[in-house]
């Protein structure tokens, strides 16, 4: 019984040794002597060239499925980048937020508004296992990594195809002209977040970033009383724009465009809204084109790749 | 939910033995059935009504066997012997009428939730060509997962408990343990009552060694199926959905490849399972076994998916081809074909009914009929050649245990295998005609020429993985087949030399399984069955 025991330890041990070394092995190179292993497993967006990104998206699932970066560089050449979990909280944000500005400096947040609304005890417990589980064994995440020493003969050369977004193809039908049921009445939002929201507004203004908080298509998660508190929220902040795409035709076609009836979009109903986030962020005129720019040639890569692993999807 | 869910298989499974071993023995098994019925309810939800409406049929029904044999037995107590005869057929119809009651209830439950809406829909096609004002709502349903592996299992028990196989079983909850072990469920085996289920109700504890031995197992499954199945899966929907743009030797080697992905995912899947039993003490049946070393069509079915093969043989095959009408006609085919060509003639009408059930059970749709005929055809029209060939190989001096010989055999086997399951992947039977036409009139790989391997979504390092893993899956099939035991033999060497295999196994999966980003993972295909 004893030995078993021991054995038993033993071979976690090793297993736990073998696992950190091939971590180092695979995890994105510069970001491990910077940053950190388990910061470069949290926050996909360590991965990225310093000062490459022009728009940071922050917020929960309704941005990785609604916006596709790789859409708006193919159209727009603007670097943007999906930084969100599951279920993720506006304090989580926060420090998306921070890590984002270590090493980038961009010119436009866009902040999901429905995350204002969340509360930490409504956080469930699927999600935050699966924060975790990518904090806890980021090789999960780059295992894959191991074909850049074949490819590029380094892993420095990763590139990240998805730029935090989820390609998703399912189709899960929602109700067929959707529409929001007017009311004048107003959705609460926690002082907690209140407290992050003026948090992230600061560290935005300190760093020079215009903050665009904007709400993603949802038939499930939005109401118009989270749109009326989001603008007496914002009513404060003359600086901060509100783009409620909820509000906005954008030709969403729910029989075929969500994925889990209505809840979130697939990717025909990103690349909408990410044409129109584009289209934004064109007329601010704070971000230039960068396609052909050589300093930006992993993009273009990584877009054939998407387009590549997309059309297998 | 997955058996290959890492939650379910590195969380959710340890907790179990940790708890199911403090449980005291005598309250395991019921312990197990809780969390059987707590799976069963994770992924169906209010759906399970319908599992314990299976259960209690069995249960009631094969006690009633019970009741009925004691009854006639006080009866044929107090018969005199000329009447005796009357008495005993009395009863037996008596009992027959239960045992098609029970057959039919359950049947009925699995015709409903899988069968209703692919009749109604074909219904409709009649209505329609007949200009008839009457139209069938097609009404989108989830069935209980696991439907058509446990009623099957459910109605084996009703056979066997009637036949005398073994006693009915008093105990509810064991039939009930029996009908829902959880890792029994999503996919089978479909296991016989007197397999499992007093190993179930035993409540060995888990001990270390088989604890270790079945995580093996369980890893091993991972491999198949991580490191294969799903690299393989971004190729065969590559070419089965753009089936139009590829040449012929590419649509046959999606055929390949999809016949190697669907055997790494279900053996894989058998591999957890049976792990996972092995763990609980529980000895679940092989449900493969090297099936790619069989010589004809006829043996590749008794070496994969064995499970569901006997379950035909047992219950279809042979009560059909011992029928009455079928050993009529046996005798008269003997007269008209002689003794060698009539009895095969007149199994073809068993063996059409296994296969054409076979087809229906593996979905309710035209290609899975046809995929079931397709085999009828091939077993059948073998089975005719047979005496042929045998005369040919006796005139020509060839000797058929010749090793040359027999790799021709397992190449033919093997290609009518790939054509069968590139009908069963296909959506349409008309796709599978389609890329059929065109691998015998356009074989040719030139559909490479315009961007080498990416055309079929993956790389050369992909296809070095694939390469490698096959390999390896298949020496250890070549050395079983040599009555090797892998594990065995790992066992019995030194703690360097284990540890060593045991981790590469662990981190070829971490390392090269296809997850994560860019990644599909396949679904489990034998659970929607």
């Amino acid at each position: 019984m004893k030995k078993n025991v021991l054995k038993s330890i033993l071979f976690v041990i090793f297993f736990v040794v073998i696992t950190e070394i091939l971590t180092y092995v695979v995890l994105p190179g510069s970001n491990v002597r910077k940053m950190g292993m388990i910061k470069v497993a949290t926050y996909e967006v360590l991965g990225e060239q310093k000062n490459t990104i022009d728009v940071a998206v922050i917020g929960d699932s309704l941005v990785y499925s609604s916006l596709s970066p790789m859409v708006i560089w193919n159209e727009f050449g603007y670097t943007t980048f999906d930084c969100s979990n599951p279920a993720q909280l506006i304090t989580e944000s926060y420090g998306n937020l921070e890590a984002v500005t270590e090493t980038q400096k961009p010119k436009i947040v866009i902040l999901e508004a429905n995350e204002l609304f969340r509360d930490d005890k409504h956080k469930k417990l699927k999600y935050k296992m699966e924060v975790l589980y990518r904090k806890l064994i980021p090789i999960a995440t780059y295992h894959n990594n191991w074909k850049n020493y074949f490819m590029y003969g380094s892993k420095d050369n990763w590139i990240n195809i998805y730029k935090g977004y989820k390609y998703i193809t399912k189709v899960e039908s929602g109700k067929s002209n959707y529409e929001m049921t007017y009311s004048s009445k107003k959705e609460v939002i926690p002082d907690k977040n209140k407290e992050y929201f003026d948090k992230i507004y600061e560290l935005c203004k300190k760093n020079n970033i215009k903050l665009v908080v904007v709400s993603f298509p949802t038939q499930i998660s939005w109401n118009y009383k989270k749109h009326n508190a989001t603008e007496t929220l914002l009513e404060k902040y003359s600086d901060v724009e509100f783009i409620d795409l909820n509000t906005v035709d954008l030709g969403i076609d729910w029989k075929k465009e969500t994925k889990d009836e209505g809840g979130h979009l697939n990717y025909l109903g990103a690349r909408k809204v990410s044409t129109y986030i584009g289209e934004y962020i064109k007329s601010t005129e704070l971000v230039e084109d960068k396609r052909g720019n050589k300093k930006y040639a992993s993009w273009d890569e990584a877009y054939k790749k998407y387009v590549f692993y997309s059309n297998n999807q | 939910m997955s058996y290959f869910d890492a939650i379910f298989a590195f969380l959710f499974i340890p907790i179990l033995i940790v708890i199911y071993n403090i449980v005291p023995k005598k309250f395991r098994p019921y312990f197990l059935l809780a969390v059987s019925f707590g799976f069963f309810c994770v992924i169906s939800k209010f759906l399970i009504a319908f599992l314990l409406l299976s259960i209690l049929s069995i249960y009631l029904i094969t006690n009633k066997f019970t009741k009925i044999d004691k009854e006639r037995d006080e009866v044929l107590e107090k018969t005199d012997k000329d009447n005796r005869k009357e008495v005993k057929t009395l009863f037996s119809k008596k009992k027959k009428r239960w045992l098609v009651l029970g057959i039919l209830f359950n049947v009925a439950m699995l015709f409903g939730f899988k069968y209703v809406n692919f009749f109604g829909s074909n219904l409709n096609y009649i209505f329609d060509l007949f200009k008839l004002d009457v139209h069938y709502n097609i009404i989108k349903y989830a069935a209980p997962i696991g439907i058509s592996y446990y009623t099957l299992q459910a109605i084996a028990y009703l056979v066997d408990v009637y036949n005398g196989k073994f006693e009915a079983e008093k105990n509810i909850c064991k039939v009930a343990l029996f009908l829902s072990f959880f890792p029994q469920i999503m996919e089978g085996p479909i296991v016989r009552y007197n397999d499992t289920a007093d190993q179930l109700f035993e409540g060995k504890s888990v001990s270390y060694n088989s604890f270790c031995f079945g995580y093996q197992r369980v890893l091993y499954g991972f491999f198949k199926k991580f490191v294969i199945a799903d690299r393989l899966n971004i190729a065969v929907s590559m070419i089965f959905d753009s089936y139009t743009t590829f040449s012929g030797g590419i649509l046959f080697l999606g055929a390949i490849f999809y016949t190697i992905l669907l055997y790494m995912e279900f053996s894989g899947t058998m591999d957890v399972v049976i792990g996972i039993g092995e763990m609980f003490g529980v000895k679940i049946p092989e449900n493969f076994k090297q099936p790619f070393f069989a010589k004809n069509i006829s043996e590749f079915w008794t070496r994969w998916h064995i499970s569901l093969g006997l379950w035909f043989k047992d219950m279809i095959f042979y009560p059909v081809s011992l029928s009455k009408p079928v050993k009529h006609l046996t005798l008269h085919a003997r007269k008209i074909f002689g003794n060698k060509y009539g009895p095969i003639l007149c199994g073809g009408i068993a063996l059409f009914c296994v296969w054409f059930l076979n087809g229906l059970w593996h979905g309710a749709g035209w290609p899975f009929l046809f995929y079931g005929m397709y085999h009828f055809v091939m077993i059948l029209s073998g089975n005719l050649l047979e005496p042929l060939i045998q005369w040919l190989c006796t005139k020509l001096h060839i000797n058929r245990q010749n090793i040359v010989y027999r790799v021709l055999q397992s190449v033919k086997m093997a290609l009518f295998v790939f054509i069968g399951e590139m009908f069963f992947r296909a959506p349409t039977v008309r796709q599978g005609f389609v890329m059929l036409k065109r691998i015998i009139t356009n074989f040719s790989f030139s559909s490479f020429k315009d961007g080498g391997l990416a055309i079929l979504g993956i790389d050369v390092y992909d296809l070095a993985v694939i390469i490698i893993g096959v390999l390896v899956i298949f020496v250890i099939g070549l050395l079983k087949e040599r009555n090797i035991n892998v594990r065995e033999e790992i066992s019995k060497k030194n703690i360097v030399f284990r540890w060593f295999i045991y981790y590469l196994l662990i981190f070829s999966i971490i390392m090269l399984g296809a997850y994560g980003p860019g990644y599909i993972p396949v679904d489990p295909i034998y659970a929607d069955f």
